[in-house]
């Protein structure tokens, strides 16, 4: 029964870690792909801390924390993890720049935010809600142009 | 009187019950990314558990005996073993994810990293389950659930387009592929037939001394606490698709799915949904390492059951503690909650057929059931859920392989 049970819960660990993967891009338009999709990624993160932020006044500070917190993590692991892609010609690099400029940028001011939120509170909301929405626009008019 | 208070007390234990860490994590993502397109497969899923646990739960009154006690015995050692074998993993991996969702609500109230409450959790779960009574345990948590019917409140004041709702149920959105589509209707089933329902309800019913009298309360129970769950799960689908969908913004942790609350009441709607997601989680916590005590030591005739002193059912006491022990571990090797959950929904929808073609043929026994043997109707259902259930299974490895996981 156990020597039966074997293939299963090999197959079954297999699936696991496969699922889990990042997979290089195959050529040009797979890493223009990979570069849309991280553009998403990114654009879901800004606007959760644009929430913490928009809605300051009405959550917890602890919560709003746990959400500005959650949103670095995301942009954190989304720049490492297409950082990591191979980037197949030189057409693909400046694709890698365009995004990674725009998704480290998004890391940076939400990093900033928390900060300060761990402090005494977001300094200007009026202008964080106002850079979030213009960076949020920008990597989806990325995403748009690399569907 | 007595009997109807027990009864609605019944009703609303179930309905504050049903929603698990899966539920919560598969209904916001599916809300965020498919809108209400996906509701069918709730509403399928629904019909699916209220089915088998019926039948379950008639199994227990009427033999006075939980169904893996009679697995064993209708389908032998070797069958009765794989099935325990896939049942057990996935209570296991499922009790992890429920451990790190409560974790994960105190998280939100405290700011504390959750890995700090994963320790107290395990613990006091333990201490609840070897200290407090069945029922006191099942009511008390189960009550507490109902907290979740602020996400109810909050979509109605979130304000929806509900026209844009409605348009949803029969449009999906183009952008999505159609793996990515079943992938996620096979997750959603996944979380609304998880195999521990079953079995608890089974059991509990055994703990609770269930006879043929107490069938219209498990029926009760079923028909209407089940599907209020029901309900509640579209709820949460539907915060999701009015907060998320509109910004394409993709919940992937348990503070992100509570934001529409958030948004609509404000702090009292923040504290409420915690303590909801608290309730439940925990609440599924109890369950799921219960289940665990429950598979085990009823296939191997073991003593089992919180109605009899520790002593004389250690080893059913000692499999619970180990299986919170193994989950408590596995969570506090930093793999993120929420992707376990995900993970344990795709195995649950995989073994499905292993769980419920065992209660199907029990049900349907007349030497097990007597005149209690499923009717005409209940067979033609079970078998359509029968069918179902093997093609899910087929297709879930491959489709979250194909999908990378629904990415």
């Amino acid at each position: 029964m156990i020597s039966q049970a074997r293939p299963a819960l090999l197959a079954l660990l297999t699936s696991l870690l496969l699922s889990a993967c990042v997979s290089p891009a195959w050529d040009d338009h797979d890493y223009a792909l990979k570069a849309g999709k991280t553009a998403e990624s990114a654009v879901s993160a800004v606007r959760f801390a644009r929430s913490a932020v928009a809605y300051r006044e009405r959550i917890t500070g602890p919560y709003a924390e746990v959400l500005l917190t959650e949103a670095v993590q995301d942009l954190s692991s989304v720049n490492d993890q297409f950082g990591g892609v191979q980037p197949p010609s030189d057409a693909s690099d400046r694709i890698r720049d365009e995004v990674l400029r725009l998704t480290e940028k998004a890391e940076s001011e939400v990093e900033d935010l928390l900060i300060q939120a761990r402090r005494d509170g977001v300094k200007d909301p009026a202008t964080a809600l106002r850079d979030l929405d213009r960076l949020a626009s920008e990597l989806s008019d990325f995403a748009e142009k690399h569907r | 009187m007595k009997r109807l208070v027990g009864v609605t007390l019944g009703i609303l234990t179930a309905f504050g019950g049903f929603v698990d860490i899966g539920d919560l994590v598969a209904n916001a993502v599916v809300g965020s990314r498919f809108g209400m397109s996906l509701a069918w497969v709730v509403v399928v899923g629904i019909i699916g558990i209220c089915v088998f646990a019926e039948m379950s739960g008639r199994i227990a009154a009427v033999s006075q005996r939980p169904v893996f006690d009679l697995v064993r015995e209708r389908m032998g050692p070797r069958a009765g073993l794989v099935n325990l074998g896939a049942s057990f993993f996935i209570n296991v991996l499922t009790l992890a994810a429920e451990i790190g969702g409560a974790a994960l609500a105190l998280e939100l109230v405290t700011g504390l990293n959750y890995l700090l409450w994963v320790p107290p959790v395990a613990l006091v779960a333990w201490l609840v389950m070897w200290r407090v009574k069945f029922d006191t345990m099942e009511r008390v948590f189960g009550l507490a659930g109902l907290a979740l019917v602020v996400f109810l409140v909050a979509l109605w004041q979130l304000g929806p387009d509900w026209g844009a709702l409605t348009t949803q149920l029969v449009r999906p959105p183009q952008d999505e592929g159609v793996p990515t589509y079943l992938y996620y209707a096979i997750a959603l089933l996944g979380g609304a037939m998880t195999p521990y329902e079953v079995f608890f309800f089974s059991s509990g019913g055994v703990e609770e001394k269930w006879t043929r009298k107490d069938l219209v309360t498990a029926r009760a129970n079923v028909f209407v606490g089940f599907p209020l769950g029901g309900v509640l799960s579209l709820t949460i689908a539907a915060c999701a698709a009015t907060v998320f969908m509109p910004v394409a913004a993709e919940p992937d942790s348990l503070g992100q799915m509570v934001l529409p609350v958030a948004e609509g009441l404000g702090r009292i709607g923040l504290g409420v949904v915690i303590l909801g997601v608290f309730a439940a989680t925990f609440g599924a916590t109890l369950e799921t390492a219960l289940s665990s005590g429950y598979s085990l030591s009823q296939y191997f005739g073991w003593q089992w059951g919180k109605y009899v002193a520790p002593g004389r059912a250690a080893r059913f006491h000692v499999t619970v503690l180990a299986s919170v022990i193994v989950a408590t571990a596995l969570i506090l090797t930093t793999i993120d909650p929420i992707k376990v959950t995900e993970y344990s929904l795709v195995f649950s929808a995989a073994a499905l057929p292993l769980t419920y073609l065992p209660v199907l043929m029990i049900a349907n026994d007349p030497d097990y059931m007597g005149e209690k043997v499923n009717g005409r109707f209940s067979n033609l259902l079970g078998s359509f859920y029968m069918v179902l259930l093997l093609v899910v299974a087929l297709a879930a490895i491959p489709l979250m392989l194909a999908t990378k996981a629904g990415q």
